[in-house]
């Protein structure tokens, strides 16, 4: 039986976890200062307060999976954003194998156990197997993974194991790269005892730092997600990189890590724009041993 | 060029609150210890994330030039990473 329990991925947006009111216009005049003239003017705050609601039941479907696989460790596939890499080095893809991983997020504190046992066995497999990965004792959690471990694991404490892909410092790794590494992540999972669940984050389509601030490619959104409900992730692994970059959703590169590890998997998607700057998206695999197999 | 030291000074204000305090208190002293072209200093002292931006910072960095604008100084953005 493989040891891949649940799999789940989620958006990652800051405003995701700020508070309706203040916090979150706060959030938006600071970053439409890329590109005034997209701000259609603030999200009313009963919008905010809806947007809120939602999360909730978004999360839902991926907080269920969790809970009843009951992994013992959840391996997070998420993307730096300038916390712990900068021009001086930039990893294309990099395992934290320190023994303890935290984070701030406003007034949220974060601190997580890192299975460094498996971590340590993941490097060593992933390298053994053609993926040289670079590797770090020393990595903050950034709003890329606090963001939906807060609603998917609350107060609830999992030991993880951290896995960075560079999603936004060119040339960052091919979508079938990215696939193919989820794949080698599943060959080297079947080698371990563990429980194992995997979770990516990121996207869908945004343009954080862009003149294309506030616009939201919804379509391919919803072509992204369908393929992950029917089960047809590996199709993806053809897309194109630059149509990826023009719908602002180079963030999906963590996903394709995790649709390379469940394989043809089918899927439970969620998806709302946030009003602000970001579609969000979110889906809950059904892995099952004969899944995963093939 | 490749705007490196450009990028450095935003990377240094969002990773060093310190920073911020000390560019405001003597912007010419903490500026001097990077080796910016006139563009780069003009766009840094604009606080204008597009400009900064215009001469080779990364976007998801540019925003940063903000981190001591009076309208954003206690931004809630500065307050995660």
């Amino acid at each position: 039986m493989s040891p891949m329990v649940a799999a789940v991925a989620a958006s990652h947006a800051p405003n995701m976890l700020l508070e309706p009111g203040r916090e979150t216009d706060e959030f938006m005049a600071f970053h439409y200062t890329m590109a005034p003239a997209n701000d259609h003017g603030v999200v009313s705050h009963a919008d905010q307060q809806k947007l809120a609601e939602d999360l909730e039941r978004l999360f839902l479907p991926l907080r269920a999976a969790l809970d009843e696989a009951q992994p013992d460790v959840l391996i997070v596939i998420a993307n730096d954003q300038f916390v712990n890499f900068f021009f001086n080095n930039i990893p294309t893809f990099c395992l934290g194998i320190g023994d303890a991983t935290e984070g701030q997020f406003t007034r949220h504190h974060f601190r997580y156990a890192i299975d460094s046992n498996l971590a340590r066995a993941l490097l060593s497999s992933l390298v053994d197997g053609g993926f040289d990965m670079a590797f770090s004792q020393q990595l903050m959690l950034e709003h890329t993974q606090v963001v939906p471990l807060h609603f998917l694991l609350g107060e609830r404490s999992l030991p993880i194991v951290p896995l960075f892909v560079n999603t936004w410092v060119d040339p960052v790794p091919s979508p079938r790269r990215c696939y193919q590494l989820g794949q080698a992540l599943a060959r080297a999972l079947n080698l371990r005892p563990e429980r194992i669940a995997l979770l990516a984050t990121g996207g869908l389509s945004h343009f954080p730092g862009s003149p294309r601030i506030g616009q939201v490619e919804e379509s391919f959104d919803g072509m992204l997600l369908e393929h992950l409900r029917e089960g047809r992730g590996s199709a993806l692994a053809n897309l194109e990189l630059a149509r990826l970059r023009q719908a602002g959703n180079t963030e999906f590169l963590n996903w394709m890590v995790l649709l390379g590890a469940v394989g043809t998997a089918t899927a439970e998607v969620g998806y709302r724009p946030d009003g602000v700057a970001t579609g969000l998206g979110f889906a809950t695999f059904r892995v099952t041993p004969s899944v995963l197999a093939g | 060029m490749s705007a490196y030291e450009l990028n450095r000074v935003l990377f240094d204000l969002k990773m060093h609150d310190e920073l911020v305090d000390e560019l405001e208190r003597d912007p010419q002293v903490v500026l001097a210890r990077y080796d910016l072209s006139e563009g780069e200093l003009a766009a840094l002292q604009s606080q204008d994330p597009r400009q900064v931006r215009a001469q080779g910072a990364h976007g998801m960095l540019a925003l940063y030039v903000l981190r001591n604008h009076r309208d954003f100084k206690d931004n809630i953005y500065w307050s995660q990473k």
